[in-house]
């Protein structure tokens, strides 16, 4: 048994269960009835205690957070199961997340889900994403935590040891320094309205405070290290009752001025403490590789395209390719591009004895392969060596003596 | 019952199981308070399921062996180094993939001692088998774990016995209720106290059920899981059944495909030992979206057969999508719905799926009046329902059936996924070395007492003789190296050649010259073959399907030989319609031919050549023949089309030799619907397959073989415990038929009755061999058998290599003989094993399986694709399918 002396982060269960049914963030099912009476016949007709689950409702939270700030970097201390990784891995402007947590195996368990699924590999993302799992404990500081514009510490203070959470304000606000951090943390005053809880929410928590001593011990942080910080939660008490405050009371800190000069004022750089326990780089266009690659494909797939219609005109007339169809609303369609080319002479495709040329020129004012290059020059280095061109390099070559019999 | 009710069940200590009913059934699970009745949120259909694990998804109850009563942990965590990784392999196992428990062998006395052959010169080879060491004395232990009050949550359970790894080490793999370890513990029942967040003190009792033998079913599991976790540790990502590298793909812009290289692999008992059995993979995957593709078929196709389009190209093909990691099959388009429509969500809320995407993945979908696609969920995954999925966020997976036609792409493909022998060998030997320079996977291996032999295994093959080809009383003179006769023939006479007095060519105005040049050529080719042709009745048409069809039912008398048509498009409705109408309605042999087929000067006279040759057949011609000693001999072939694009369908074709020779096939087919079982219009088959061998025969043969090809992974049970039965029945049937027809001759039944053998063909298996040639690997010549090291313990089984391949590794054939009444020593069914591959008339040379199998396969895709209905029976002892 890990002993509880040994954890400064929050441990395998993340936030408040209240009652035996969920146990876990992946499961949501109803609590049992029990719970019902407390808050009155209203909340009776429903189900959930909350609704969206108090947890999903702190995630939340952090994420609208994140849409309105757009952090480039944003580590979660207390990862645990890795879920609100998970769901801040799709906010688009995130480019480096990182997780940190004193249980590796809590980690290792659902680390798999924060690994590049095959879609993105088959469409890399204009962005870059990274991600990396940290084994360590917020008491110790480790330069992999430095530079981050966000940091979140949800439901993790209270699972923290007198010692650590001495610590962890320097750690924090002080050595790691973000420009914002998010610290939730449960109020106990909204306890007696949860059935079944006689002192802590759970057997691991080290205390539980009340919104004075929470908001005393911010403030305190916040004027040490120069953050402003406000208040808010989520859990709304019931109707009467206001003044017990949220069921999850939640600071949000901002750093009052831009550091200047990094974070080595306070003591040299530290040596890595912690553990990498996971490490996923996304595909993205940023990288060379797969910006050549998608490139390549969208340049032969183009010219393909010119030159079946090409061809297709030679050979047969009877199909009429121009049809109109609602079923292209959002795609201007192929037909429309090709159209504009016949006007300009010098993006002309043509046919050269066994040749089809179709000229870069007329694949780069596709709207796709544009994009993706940016230039014209840098369309030309990309696919150098990688498709055949004709000779003085200006047209994508296509060699039609290659129909094959069939049995 | 769910698979966790059914895991508990299933996990009790034995003797409490004895005394109940079997465990594991649905309506016997012991009855604990609190268990069953709970209620149970109703599952979403995009949750993923824990599905029972049923071993052979028939006939469970059905008084297996006592191996299959082993059950089989279904969903395994492990731990140390990765811990609690669920290992529930993807999906749920719907199959046992490897019909392990098919304990064949033990019933064919004849082959208890050896199934080895003899005939033939040894050969060197090795293949892609490894061997799965463990330490001496090694054992899995087995422990039931109970929570006392009842845990419900798989999870709850876990953590709260992980707590307690100073007890039951690091090294664990749990599912909720079955433990195992690599070593035992101190004591037979261990009781520990954990404590719940809730407070809620909780006993845990663990109680060794099983020491597990390294040989047992349940290790094999056992070890198939972890060596997938092994994969996943090399970062190795799983699409379907194997694990690919995304980080090396190809690309082959040409097509939009991508290759990504990877592995398949499979951990089982093999003659001798344990061995891995390690396979280059490639997965297919497009760099469209589904929505893409439904533009490109609609600028291809028009807005009228835009749907039709999409329908055949789309559904039975499997997406990845977007978001998550999981693979779903297209069953169905809604044209009817799009992107804004609304769903309920599991906490009852309606939202859009242009919301919901938004929302949960940061996804904006681009076209909100794309159409959405269904994906079924299986039954038996315990979950009902369907999967809405939208086009744009789908990616697809695989080959269409369109593009497997496109030769080009083809080629391509193969440039990058045929790999010679040596590299197809150093690719495998690439994966072992990352296996053994990983340290968290050595360390893994290490802890479980595990490793692998990074050699693979050598053993001996045979080669046995080439087989002597006869056409005309001529013994052809060709190099059995190549299995091919195609250049020794040329000019010979055929051994049955049908005249063609009386035959149509129907072309279109503009394939005018092409027909004459059609039949000059065969007026060249046909007199060495001994065909007599007249000038045929040529007659032009419209090129639309109802010209070819008016003309045909014009034209068409019941003297005529065979309608040759010349197609100037691949239009698969024309070709069908054609088929359709002289396979059922007018049953006359048909010929159809690309004009472009024709129009190539240099090829032509090699076009002519097949064509006739593949006329002669489908008019009931011979070409030529294998020595048979055998005598009084049926041979029947049996192979399965499964139609995907609608998946209602099945068609078995079944063939059957009709003369002594072999060389002349009596044929008939099943059109099943969904759901009904083949099983049963395979006996009547057989019942008139058999009556036609009276007639042609004059008596009974004694013995009849079975070539059954088209079984699935996981599918030998039911043949073995359905299938054969009812072919017994039928022939003891037939006996007593025999009897009543002709009292004379009679005997007793057990002699009239012809003595059976059902021998499984299965042509994608994992191994490959290799033959040391001078240090270097090479494929092992035609005529290669092995019957030693990894062929299987329980089965009598072995592997043909009977064809040759140009380019990449020769696949072996594998042959389980499930059903021997025959007597025939094995070398002898070898032998006449490699013999039918010989006959396959489409063909000049030798081919991957015995040819009743191929010719059941083409029949069964020609009424598959074409036809979907059981041919005339007119037709029924003509190759008419070729």
């Amino acid at each position: 048994m890990r002993s509880s002396g040994q954890r400064a982060c929050r441990p395998a269960y993340r936030g408040l269960r209240l009652l035996p049914g969920p146990q876990s963030a992946w499961d949501t099912r109803a609590p049992a009835p029990t719970y019902r009476g407390a808050l009155g016949p209203k909340a009776q007709s429903s189900r959930e205690l909350f609704t969206p689950p108090l947890y999903k409702q702190r995630y939340q939270f952090v994420k609208d957070l994140v849409e309105k700030y757009k952090p480039k970097k944003v580590a979660d201390l207390g990862c645990a199961d890795c879920r609100l990784l998970w769901m801040l891995k799709f906010c688009s402007c995130i480019e480096v997340l990182a997780g940190l947590d004193i249980s590796a195996s809590v980690m290792e368990e659902k680390m798999h889900t924060l690994s590049p699924l095959p879609f993105d590999y088959l469409q890399p993302s204009e962005r870059s994403l990274t991600v990396t799992l940290h084994h360590g404990s917020v008491a110790h500081k480790d330069p992999c935590m430095l530079g981050f514009d966000l940091v979140t510490c949800i439901e993790l203070i209270e699972h923290l040891e007198e010692s650590e959470l001495k610590k962890f304000p320097e750690v924090v606000f002080g050595f790691m320094a973000p420009s914002m951090v998010v610290i939730s943390t449960p109020n106990s005053e909204f306890n007696p309205l949860l059935p079944g809880v006689v002192l802590n929410r759970h057997p691991d928590h080290k205390f539980e405070w009340n919104q004075a001593q929470f908001q005393s011990w911010a403030l305190e942080a916040a004027r040490c290290y120069d953050y402003s910080v406000e208040f808010t939660g989520v859990g709304h008490p019931p109707k009467g009752m206001e003044n017990v405050g949220f069921c999850t009371q939640i600071g949000v800190f901002v750093r009052k001025y831009p550091r200047s000069g990094g974070s080595v004022q306070y003591e040299k750089p530290t040596e890595a403490v912690y553990k990498t326990v996971f490490k996923a780089v996304y595909p993205s266009l940023k990288d060379e590789k797969y910006l050549q690659n998608a490139v390549v494909s969208e340049v032969i797939f183009t010219a393909q395209n010119i030159k079946h219609h090409l061809m297709s005109k030679h050979e047969e007339c009877d199909d009429d390719p121009e049809r109109k169809s609602e079923f292209q609303p959002s795609v201007s369609s192929f037909s429309d591009y090709l159209g504009k080319l016949v006007v300009d002479k010098a993006m002309e495709p043509f046919v050269n004895g066994n040749e089809v040329c179709i000229p870069l020129a007329a694949i780069f004012s596709f709207p796709k392969v544009n994009q993706l290059c940016g230039t014209f020059e840098k369309l030309c280095k990309l696919i150098a060596g990688k498709v055949t061109l004709s000779s003085d390099g200006s047209a994508v070559v296509f060699n039609t003596e290659h129909e094959t019999e069939e049995d | 019952m769910t698979g966790r009710a059914r895991a508990r069940a299933r996990g009790r200590p034995p003797r409490q199981e004895a005394a109940g009913p079997m465990a594991g059934d649905p309506a016997v699970a012991p009855d604990l308070p609190g268990q069953l009745g709970e209620t149970r949120q109703p599952r979403r259909a995009d949750v993923p399921s824990h599905p029972s694990g049923e071993p052979g998804g028939h006939g469970r109850l059905r008084g297996l062996e006592s191996v299959q009563q082993e059950r089989r942990p279904e969903g395994l965590r492990v731990s140390s180094g990765l811990q609690d990784l669920c290992l529930r392999e993807r999906g749920g196992r719907r199959r046992d993939y490897h019909d392990l428990g098919v304990n064949t062998r033990q019933t064919m006395v004849h082959v208890q001692e050896s199934k080895t052959g003899v005939s033939g010169r040894m050969i060197k080879l090795t293949s892609n088998h490894y061997r799965l060491t463990s330490r001496p004395q090694w054992a899995l232990y087995q422990y039931h774990v109970g929570y006392s009050p009842e845990m419900e949550s798989r999870r709850l359970r876990s953590a709260l016995l992980f707590q307690h790894e100073e007890h039951i080490g690091r090294t664990h793999a749990f599912d909720g209720s079955i433990l195992f370890l690599p070593q035992k513990l101190r004591n037979k029942v261990t009781e520990l106290f954990s404590r719940t967040r809730n407070g809620e003190d909780v006993k845990i009792t663990i109680t060794l059920t099983n020491e597990l033998p390294p040989t047992s079913p349940t290790c094999l599991h056992f070890y198939n899981i972890i060596f997938r976790r092994l994969l996943k540790m090399l970062n190795l990502q799983q699409i379907g059944r194997n694990y690919y590298n995304p980080g090396d793909p190809v690309s082959i812009p040409n097509h939009r495909l991508m290759v990504w290289p990877g592995f398949s692999s499979s951990i089982l008992q093999y003659e001798e030992s344990i061995m891995l059995c390690a396979d280059v993979s490639h997965k297919v995957l497009r760099g469209e979206t589904v929505l893409d593709v439904m533009h490109s078929l609609h600028s291809q196709v028009g807005e009228e057969r835009f749907r039709d389009a999409c329908a055949k190209e789309l559904i039975g093909l499997i997406v990845l999508t977007r978001y998550n990691n999981r693979t779903y099959r297209i069953d169905d388009i809604n044209w009817d719905s799009n992107p804004m429509a609304t769903f309920r969500k599991s906490d009852g809320a309606e939202i859009t799926f242009l919301e919901y995407y938004k929302k949960q993945y940061n996804i904006d979908i681009g076209d909100p009046k794309q159409p959405v696609l269904i994906s079924q969920l299986k039954k038996s995954r315990n979950v009902e329902g369907t999967v809405v999925l939208i086009p744009e966020l789908c990616s697809l997976t695989g080959l269409t059936e369109k593009m497997r036609t496109d030769f080009n792409m083809m080629k391509d493909l193969a440039a990058h996924t045929r790999l010679p022998p040596e590299q197809r060998q150093w690719e495998v030997g690439r994966l072992l070395n990352y296996i053994q320079k990983d340290d968290n996977v050595q360390k893994e291996l290490g802890n479980w007492g595990l490793s692998f032999d990074y050699k693979s295994v050598t053993f001996t093959g045979r080669v046995v003789q080439g087989e002597k080809i006869f056409q005309s009383g001529n013994m052809v003179d060709y190099n059995p190296q190549f299995a091919d006769w195609t250049k020794e023939t040329r000019g010979v006479p055929l051994i049955r050649a049908v005249p063609m007095d009386n035959w149509l060519l129907i072309h279109t105005r503009r394939n005018h010259d092409v027909a004459n040049t059609l039949i000059q050529s065969l007026y060249k080719v046909t007199p060495s073959m001994g065909i007599r042709m007249s000038r045929p009745t040529t007659i032009e048409v419209d090129d639309r399907t109802e010209a070819y069809l008016r003309v045909l039912q014009q034209r068409v008398t019941p003297d005529t030989n065979i309608v040759v048509c010349i197609l100037s498009s691949s239009r698969k409705d024309k070709y069908d319609a054609i088929k359709k109408y002289l396979c059922t309605d007018c049953p006359i042999p048909s010929q159809c031919v690309l004009a472009r087929t024709l129009s190539k000067h240099q090829t032509i006279m090699t076009v002519a050549t097949k064509i006739a040759l593949q006329m002669n057949c489908k008019m009931g011609g011979e070409l030529w023949s294998v020595e048979i000693p055998l005598k009084q001999v049926m041979i029947v072939g049996i192979d399965c089309y499964h139609d995907t694009v609608t998946g209602r369908q099945s068609v078995a074709g079944f063939v059957s030799s009709l003369n002594q020779t072999m060389t002349r096939w009596f044929s008939r087919c099943v059109v099943q619907s969904r759901g009904q079982e083949l099983v049963d219009g395979i006996k009547a088959c057989l019942q008139t397959a058999l009556r036609n061998w009276l007639k042609w025969n004059k008596c009974l043969p004694s013995r009849i073989f079975v070539y059954r090809d088209g079984v699935g992974d996981g599918q030998l049970h039911t043949l073995v415990h359905y299938e054969v039965p009812q072919f017994l029945d039928c022939l003891k049937d037939i006996g007593s038929f025999y009897r009543k027809v002709e009292p004379e001759r009679s005997r007793s039944l057990e002699e009239l009755s012809p003595r059976l053998t059902v021998i499984v063909v299965k042509k994608r298996v994992g191994a490959r061999f290799f033959a040391e040639v001078g240090g270097g690997l090479k494929n092992p010549p035609p005529g290669t058998v092995v019957d030693t090291v990894i062929t299987r313990p329980e089965w009598y089984d072995f592997f043909v290599v009977s064809h040759t391949v140009k380019n990449g590794c020769v696949t072996p054939t594998h042959y389980n003989v499930i059903y021997d009444g025959s007597q025939l020593k094995p070398d002898h069914l070898q032998r006449l094993t490699y013999k039918l591959c010989h006959m396959y008339y489409n063909w000049s040379g030798v081919i991957r399986v015995p040819a009743p199998c191929q010719y059941a396969h083409k029949l069964a895709f020609l009424v598959g694709q074409s036809i979907h209905r059981e041919p005339n029976l007119m037709l029924s002892d003509r190759l008419y399918y070729l």
